[in-house]
């Protein structure tokens, strides 16, 4: 920046601070005091409260005569301040100039929300530590958001982990897709029997039609789901099972003749009307 | 503690069982004994054994259920195994429970309109 500009930019700033000291203060003073969602107050050197503010209020609850004084570890839950983490963040503040924390904070009743802290230490002209700043944010709002974004995940990897689907009532359908590994038939037997109880359906429609392969292991599984099926009062009707797969089960020796078995699903689903003593026909009068 | 009694009761045809939430062991092999009692004394076509309130299982429960389905079959009842929950289904795989023959409903109702099936198909075959 040459002369000039540095001259023009101080120019600027005298007629910008054109208001005496006090005037200046004030202003600075009414922003403190109504800026929203932050609560700023300061803290001596060794973390007691010196200045508290109407949002520091709003935020944490406390009036100032209550909290003045006070250790600023009211502020940090329990274990946070057994574990030693009021003085830590004081002693990297002082020595790193800021410091920089998203975690839980408490309020006056013991509530809890999800905070952004800076914490500024604060220091004279000659660098002497005058004691600290700290502004907090109340951050729940943006923790709930990311938290529903991620049960979202869950939910939509879950239902495409073990897809259970009404398709009559009383009959589910399980269309599996991809590779059956340990885990995911676990939770196979898991979704497919609460989903059983839940809607009091006694038949499942089992789909492997999307299973490449399938080995000693993952029929074991399959046959243990079968079982547990059974014993909560429903029954299984595995459909989709292709020649290879077909081929595959008998060179491996797997046993699945205590199971109902079809090649199509829509084979599969009248195995699952009959099961129900349901008929189902072109209505021609000869159905 | 004091064990939660076992309730068998006739209805219809069949001798309704109940059983408490988490019997022990005494309560489990009152559970036979009652029973083999009861299909004695009563002219009953069989059994139907409601688990619905059970939350636990552990190996000698499971066992013990497995041989009075047995014991009953030798006697000449059928028993139908009623409201299991999935939780307790899945630690029935895991201890290798077999049932045989027994059959299962998802509800004392749907075994009580099982047992009355049965019956009627035994009528209509006479």
């Amino acid at each position: 920046m040459s002369v000039e500009a540095q001259t023009i930019v101080r120019g600027q700033r005298d007629v910008v601070m054109g208001l005496t000291p006090d005037a200046s203060m004030e202003l600075l003073q009414i922003l403190v005091d109504n800026i929203k969602e932050y609560a700023i107050l300061t803290l001596d050197t060794r973390g007691y409260v010196t200045t508290w503010t109407p949002t520091a209020k709003r935020l944490k609850g406390y009036d100032a005569d209550e909290v003045m004084g006070k250790h600023f570890s009211i502020f940090y839950p329990k274990e946070e301040v057994e574990n030693g983490k009021c003085e830590r963040e004081l002693e990297m503040a002082a020595r790193e100039g800021r410091l920089e924390d998203e975690s839980w904070r408490v309020r006056k009743d013991g509530t809890r929300f999800w905070a952004s802290v800076t914490l500024t230490a604060l220091r004279d002209a000659k660098g002497n530590l005058k004691g600290f700043g700290k502004i907090t944010r109340d951050l729940s709002e943006k923790k709930q958001a990311e938290e529903r974004l991620r049960q979202q995940g869950r939910d939509i990897m879950e239902m495409a982990t073990v897809p259970v689907v009404q398709v009559w009532e009383g009959i589910l359908l399980v269309p599996l897709i991809g590779m059956l590994d340990s885990a995911r038939t676990q939770q196979l037997m898991e979704r497919l029997l609460q989903k059983l109880t839940e809607t009091a359906s006694p038949v499942a429609l089992l789909d492997i039609t999307g299973v490449p392969t399938i080995d000693t292991q993952t029929a074991q599984h399959l046959i243990e789901t079968i079982k547990a099926v059974r014993y909560i009062g429903a029954e299984v009707v595995l459909t989709g099972v292709r020649p290879v797969i077909a081929q595959t089960l008998v060179h491996l020796g797997v046993d699945l003749s205590g199971a109902t078995t079809r090649s199509s699903l829509a084979a599969g689903l009248r195995v699952a009307f009959s099961l129900m003593n349901m008929h189902v026909g072109a209505s021609n009068g000869n159905a | 503690m004091v064990s939660e009694p076992i309730s068998v009761i006739k209805v219809r045809n069949v001798l309704l069982v109940s059983m408490p939430a988490d019997p022990d062991d005494s309560t489990v092999a009152a559970l036979q004994d009652r029973t083999l009692d009861a299909m004695s004394k009563h002219d009953v076509r069989g059994l139907v054994l409601d688990l619905s309130k059970v939350e636990i299982l552990d190996s000698y429960f499971a066992r013990t259920v497995a041989e009075t389905a047995q014991m009953v079959g030798l006697m000449g009842g059928e028993t139908i195994i009623a409201g299991m929950r999935p939780s307790v289904a899945i630690t029935a795989t895991e201890l290798g429970v077999t049932l045989g023959k027994t059959r299962t409903a998802m509800t004392v109702e749907n075994a009580l309109d099982l047992a009355g099936q049965a019956e009627r198909k035994v009528k209509a075959r006479r």
